[in-house]
């Protein structure tokens, strides 16, 4: 994997700089069309500064997304309701994340 | 910012929930470290605690109390993970009686908030692989056709959509993404799972969820420039009224 500390981006080709688009927006944390270190390469390419800020405002109004949220129909509480008074014949084979990690096998 | 707790170290390590969807053998342990910047975002709801305690002793009151407060959150989840509103629902259902039957494991290491919701997920993963979705083999499965993969070039500049984002429209173009890129999508970019999380959760590699991640951005930036007519499930413009 490349270390993508150590590319020279303002010699990237097009094509080169395209490859590390994923690495770089995990890197700078999506906050990438303000980082100087990419101003100069952005600079000369505006449709890759264009994607940058369209990437940038899709990742932002995701984040917004995560406060909103649906309510689910009444009749789900009803059928949640009997079936806590089912015995669970099928469980599935899952357990909750806090569970003892004896079954773990790590 | 977004709005977080401060319970996020205690988050839970990889368990048997993990253990259950993810390849154990290509996944150390180490992989799955803490990561104070997770779901920091539940903060502490008056009287889920008291509930939480009553429901460990089997207090069916108690337990609806907690649907109440968490039934939303849950039921979004599930809807745009899978981007219709039956089987939202079926996976909210299953989600809570699995709570129900579960909620004694629960030792308040985590936000139960974020114990729930990761529990959630893996009933959602769980749900997709069942109907053939196998996330195990990333690279065929999610994937999608090439007639539903992004186009490669960056676009041209003046069809920015800076300030355009209104989130019916993102909601509607999450939900019409192939599935593999909809789950890195959610999972990463609205739920705030890190990439090595979803790798775990997913049985890929970092690498691979950065790449689906942007192929599901470049997917939506076609999509929200270009927006389809009236091809968005209806179960979404049920959800987004």
């Amino acid at each position: 994997m490349t270390d993508i500390s150590k590319l020279d981006i303002d010699n990237l080709t097009y094509a080169e700089f395209e490859e590390h688009i994923p690495d770089f927006f995990a890197a700078y944390e999506g906050h990438v069309s303000t980082n100087p270190r990419f101003a100069k390469f952005l600079a000369a390419n505006p449709d890759c500064a264009a994607l940058f800020r369209d990437f940038e405002e899709i990742a932002s109004a995701a984040k917004a997304l995560f406060d909103r949220t649906e309510e689910p129909s009444d009749s789900v509480w009803d059928k949640i309701r009997k079936g806590m008074n089912t015995p669970a014949i099928d469980t599935p084979a899952i357990d909750t994340p806090e569970a003892s990690p004896a079954s773990r096998t790590i | 910012m977004r709005e977080r707790d401060k319970v996020t170290n205690e988050r839970m390590t990889p368990t048997t929930q993990e253990s259950s969807l993810i390849n154990l053998q290509a996944t150390p342990i180490a992989e799955a470290k803490p990561n104070p910047a997770l779901f920091k975002r539940n903060p502490p709801i008056a009287g889920e605690a008291e509930a939480i305690e009553a429901a460990k002793n089997g207090d069916a009151e108690a337990f609806s109390k907690l649907y109440a407060l968490h039934k939303r959150r849950v039921y979004t989840l599930c809807l745009r993970m899978l981007g219709n509103v039956s089987e939202a629902e079926d996976m909210t259902q299953d989600a809570f009686l699995h709570l129900f039957r579960k909620i004694g494991s629960f030792r308040g290491e985590s936000a139960f908030s974020t114990w729930l919701h990761r529990l959630t997920v893996n009933l959602v993963l769980m749900h997709l692989r069942k109907k053939g979705l196998n996330l195990v083999s990333l690279e065929e499965t999610i994937n999608p056709s090439e007639e539903d993969a992004p186009k490669r070039d960056f676009g041209a500049k003046d069809l920015q959509l800076t300030g355009s984002i209104d989130r019916v429209a993102l909601e509607r173009a999450v939900a019409s993404l192939p599935p593999g890129y909809r789950m890195v999508f959610v999972l990463h970019d609205v739920e705030g799972f890190e990439h090595n999380e979803i790798a775990t959760m997913l049985e890929c590699s970092t690498g691979n969820s950065k790449s689906q991640l942007h192929k599901a951005r470049l997917k939506l930036r076609d999509l929200l420039r270009n927006p389809e007519p009236v091809s968005q499930p209806a179960s979404l413009k049920e959800a987004a009224r």
